[in-house]
C-alpha cells in the first residue's frame, strides 16, 4: 500500500473520530436531545472509521467486524433521531425504523459470524441489505432538511444545507465503495473517495457548530438587504407597533434565530415572531434574576440573546431564540444584535414622538372644533338678549344700562369674531374649509372692508382707500376675502396705538392683484416675522402684550390666501410700521365665472420689498 | 290670514321648532314684541304636528333635534304638503355642504343663529313671506 494511501485513509479516520468527540462535546456543553442524537451518530461513525484502520494494520477479527457493523447501522439510525429530535416523526415511523435497525443488525451480525464462509455472493448482497437500510436512515432527513431549509434565510438556510449535503456526500461514497467492487481498489481511486469523505467532515461540523468567520458570511446576504430596508424600517414606520412587528422579523432572519421578540418598558410583548408570547414571557422571567451578560438559554434550553432597548418610558427589551437545530450564537451575534437593537431604540421613540405629536395634533383640532361650537351656542343667546336690550324690546333702559349695553354688545361682538375664527381654523386643520369662489371686483370688497372699518374706527385715526384703475377682477370667496381684509385693516388699526392714517391700495400688476395695507404702527423686528403667520403665533413686545387677540387672524389669513391661490407677506421695520400686501390672481375679464381662474402664484419670501404702489 | 281687520304683523303665525330653550324663548319675545303671533315646537315630531294643525304662515327650523334632524322634517314636509309655507332654516352649522343641502330641500333662507339678532330674522319675516307666496306653486 502506497504512503498516500495509508495516510488518507488515517486522515479520513482520524478526521470522523475528531468529528465524533467534537459533536460529545458540544452535547457534553448544551445537553439537548438533537445534540445527544448527533453525537451518538457522529462517534458511530468515528467508531466505524477507527476499527476499519485498526483491522488494516492488526488484520481482521470478527468481534470488531461485529461492533464495526453495529455502529455503522447506528450511525444511521441516529441520524434520523437526530431528524426526529426537531422534526418529529410518527410514531409509527420510529418503530419501523427501530425494527429496520433491529433486522439489520441481526443480518450484519449474522454476515460478519456465521455466514462468513458462505460465499462473496451471498455477502454482497447482505451488504447492500446494510447499505441500503443505512441509506433510508440517512437519506430521509437529508431530503427533510433540503426541504426545510428552503424556508429559513441566512445562517439557518445555510446550515441546514451543509448538513444535508454532508451526508448525502457521504451516503454516496459509502454506496459506491461497496458498489465499486474490484475497480476501486486501486490506491488512486482510494485515495480520492477517502479525500471526498475527508471533505464532509468539516461540512457536518460547520453544519452544527458553525465558526462565527463563517456566520458572518452567510449573514452578509441578509444584512446587505436589511441595510436597504432599515430606513424603510427606521423612517418610515408609522406606529410603534408597525416597527416593533417589522423590526422582529428582520432580527430572525439576521441571527438565523427560530424567534424573535420585542417587550416594551413594561415587559409586555410588543410584536414576536416565531415564538409565541408565553414562550417569551418565561424567557423574560427567566432572566429577570440573571445577572449574567445578553446571551443566555431559555427555559427549553435553547440559545437566547437579549439586548436591552433604553426606550425613554423604561427599559424593554429585543430578544432572539435559537432553535433546537440551532443553539449556536456567539459574542458575535450579540455584538450584532446590540447594535441592531440600538437602531431599533432609535427609530422606536421616533415612532413614538411622531404618534404622540400627531395624537396632540388631533386633539388640539379636535378641542379647537368643539370649544368653538360649544362657545359659540351660549354667546349666540347672550348676543340677542343684548341687541334686543338695545333696541328697547325687553323695556327701557335708565341711563347707566344705556352705557353699560354698548360695550357689552362691543364685547359680545368681538368675541363672537374670535370664536368664528376658532371655528374656521379648525375646519382648515380638519381640510373641512371649503371656498365658493366667484368672480368679483377686488375694489369693491376691500371698499365694503374700509366702509365696515370706518364705522368703528376712533377719532385718533383715518383710514384712506385708493383703487386707481376699476374693476380688477379676482375669483374668490366674497365672504373670506372681506374677512382677511378686515382683519388686516383692524390689526393696522389695532397695532398703531398712536393713531395715524392706515391706507389700503388695490393695484395690479403682471396679472397679479394686490392689496397693500399700510400702517405708520409700532413696527416688527425681522426675528419676529417667521411666528407672524403660524398659528397662536403671536408676537409678544411691551407694546403688544396688552392688546387683545388668539394669534388666528393672520394664521388664517395667509392660509385662506393660499387656498386662493394667492399669499400675504409683508414689510416692516420696528417703529416705522407695517405693510401687509394680499396678493391674489388677477382673473381676465373673459373668463368664465364658473371656472376658478385660479393659478398658484410663486411665494413671495416674508420681509420682500412691496415698495411699488403703496403711496397712498 | 283669517283676521284681516288686524295689523298686517298681528296675523302673521310663525311656528318656530327649536329644541334649545333658551334660543326659542329669546325669538318668542322678539317675535311676539312685534306682534306675530308665535308656536313653539320643541321636537321634530311636535313640530310636524303643529304643521298640519296650525297652519302657520311661515316656520323657522334648527337643524339639530333631538329626535330627528331639520333636514328631515324639510324632506317630509316637502313630501306631505304640497302648498307648504316657506321655511327658513335658523342652524348652528355655516358649513357649506349643510347650506346646500337646505337650499336644495327647497329652504327659502338659510341663517347661521351666531351672525343674525332676533330683531334681524323678526324684520325680514314679511319680506321671505312674500317671497314664499312668489315661489309657491298656484294652488291645484
Amino acid at each position: 500500500m502506497i504512503l498516500a494511501q495509508r495516510l488518507a485513509l488515517d486522515l479520513t479516520a482520524l478526521a470522523f473520530v475528531l468529528l465524533g468527540v467534537a459533536t460529545a462535546i458540544e452535547w457534553y456543553r448544551h445537553r439537548g436531545r438533537a445534540e445527544a442524537m448527533l453525537a451518538l451518530s457522529l462517534i458511530s461513525l468515528g467508531i466505524v472509521a477507527a476499527l476499519g484502520r485498526l483491522q488494516d494494520l492488526t488484520g481482521r477479527s470478527t468481534a470488531a467486524g461485529t461492533v464495526s457493523l453495529v455502529a455503522f447501522l447506528a450511525s444511521g439510525y441516529f441520524v434520523l433521531m437526530f431528524r426526529d429530535a426537531f422534526l418529529p416523526l410518527s410514531r409509527r415511523t420510529r418503530l419501523a425504523a427501530a425494527a429496520l435497525l433491529a433486522v439489520s443488525c441481526v443480518i450484519g451480525v449474522a454476515d460478519a459470524t456465521v455466514l462468513a464462509s458462505a460465499g462473496q455472493d451471498v455477502s454482497t448482497v447482505l451488504a447492500l441489505e446494510l447499505v441500503f437500510a443505512w441509506a433510508i436512515f440517512t437519506g430521509e432527513p437529508i431530503v427533510r432538511f433540503w426541504l426545510a431549509s428552503r424556508d429559513l434565510h441566512g445562517v439557518q438556510k445555510a446550515r441546514m444545507r451543509a448538513l444535508s449535503f454532508g451526508f448525502a456526500v457521504l451516503i454516496g461514497v459509502v454506496v459506491v465503495n461497496v458498489l465499486g467492487g474490484t475497480a476501486l481498489q486501486s490506491p488512486a481511486a482510494i485515495i480520492a473517495t477517502q479525500l471526498i469523505a475527508l471533505a464532509v467532515v468539516p461540512l457536518i461540523y460547520v453544519s452544527f457548530a458553525p465558526p462565527s468567520l463563517l456566520r458572518r458570511i452567510w449573514r452578509m446576504g441578509e444584512e446587505a438587504e436589511l441595510r436597504s430596508a432599515i430606513q424603510d424600517l427606521l423612517i418610515f414606520s408609522p406606529t410603534q407597533q408597525v416597527l416593533a412587528e417589522k423590526a422582529v422579523g428582520w432580527a430572525q432572519r439576521l441571527l438565523g434565530a427560530d424567534g424573535a421578540f420585542i417587550v416594551d418598558a413594561e415587559g409586555a410583548v410588543m410584536a414576536a415572531s416565531g415564538i409565541d408570547d408565553q414562550r417569551v414571557d418565561e424567557i423574560m422571567s427567566e432572566r429577570a434574576g440573571e445577572l449574567g451578560g445578553p446571551l443566555g438559554r431559555g427555559p427549553d434550553g435553547a440559545a437566547v440573546i437579549v439586548a436591552p432597548l433604553h426606550l425613554s418610558e423604561g427599559s424593554g427589551a429585543l430578544g432572539v431564540a435559537a432553535g433546537r437545530f440551532t443553539p449556536m450564537f456567539g459574542s458575535d451575534e450579540v455584538n450584532q444584535l446590540q447594535g441592531y437593537a440600538s437602531a431599533v431604540t432609535a427609530g422606536l421613540e421616533r415612532a413614538r414622538v411622531t404618534e404622540r405629536l400627531a395624537a396632540i395634533e388631533r386633539n388640539k383640532t379636535q378641542f379647537l372644533n368643539l370649544a368653538s361650537h360649544e362657545l359659540r351656542g351660549p354667546l349666540t343667546v347672550v348676543r340677542g338678549y343684548v341687541s334686543m336690550l338695545e333696541s328697547g324690546v325687553l323695556g327701557e333702559l335708565n341711563d347707566r344700562g344705556h352705557k353699560a349695553v354698548p360695550v357689552i354688545s362691543a364685547k359680545v361682538l368681538e368675541m363672537n369674531a374670535l370664536i368664528e375664527q376658532m371655528i374656521e381654523a379648525a375646519r382648515l386643520e380638519d381640510g373641512r374649509l371649503m371656498l365658493r369662489p366667484a368672480e368679483a371686483d377686488l375694489c369693491s370688497l376691500v371698499s365694503v372692508a374700509v366702509d365696515t372699518a370706518r364705522q368703528v374706527v376712533d377719532d385718533k385715526h383715518q383710514i384712506l382707500f385708493e383703487c386707481r384703475y376699476r374693476p380688477v377682477l379676482v375669483q374668490v370667496d366674497a365672504e373670506r376675502i372681506q374677512t382677511i381684509l378686515g382683519n388686516l385693516i383692524s390689526n393696522a388699526i389695532k397695532y398703531s396705538p398712536g393713531g395715524g392714517a392706515v391706507s389700503c391700495e388695490v393695484a395690479t400688476r403682471g396679472g397679479v392683484a394686490r392689496v397693500f395695507v399700510k400702517d405708520p404702527g409700532v413696527g416688527i423686528a425681522k426675528e419676529d416675522l417667521p411666528i407672524l403667520f403660524t398659528r397662536f403665533g403671536r408676537i409678544s413686545t411691551p407694546q403688544t402684550d396688552p392688546l387683545p387677540g388668539t394669534g388666528l387672524g393672520l394664521y388664517l389669513a395667509r392660509q385662506i390666501a393660499r387656498l386662493h391661490g394667492g399669499e400675504i407677506t409683508v414689510d416692516s421695520a420696528p417703529g416705522r410700521g407695517s405693510t401687509f400686501t394680499l396678493h391674489l390672481p388677477e382673473s381676465t375679464p373673459s373668463s368664465p365665472v364658473t371656472v376658478p381662474a385660479i393659478e398658484p402664484l410663486g411665494r413671495p419670501q416674508e420681509g420682500e420689498s412691496n415698495a411699488q404702489g403703496t403711496s397712498c | 290670514m283669517s283676521d284681516r281687520s288686524r295689523s298686517e304683523k298681528e296675523s302673521i303665525h310663525v311656528l318656530l321648532i327649536e329644541d334649545d330653550a333658551a334660543i326659542a324663548e329669546m325669538y318668542r319675545v322678539q317675535l311676539e314684541y312685534d306682534g306675530y303671533r308665535v308656536t313653539v315646537a320643541t321636537t321634530g315630531e311636535n313640530g310636524f304636528a303643529n304643521l298640519a294643525t296650525a297652519r302657520p304662515d311661515i316656520v323657522l327650523l334648527d337643524l339639530l333635534l333631538p329626535d330627528r334632524s331639520g333636514l328631515e322634517i324639510m324632506a317630509e314636509i316637502k313630501e306631505k304638503f304640497r302648498n307648504h309655507p316657506p321655511v327658513v332654516i335658523l342652524s348652528n352649522y355655516g358649513e357649506p355642504t349643510m347650506i346646500d343641502k337646505g337650499f336644495s330641500l327647497g329652504a327659502l333662507e338659510y341663517l347661521v343663529k351666531s351672525r343674525v339678532t332676533p330683531a334681524v330674522v323678526s324684520q325680514s319675516i314679511p319680506g321671505w313671506i312674500q317671497a314664499g307666496r312668489g315661489q309657491a306653486e298656484p294652488d291645484g
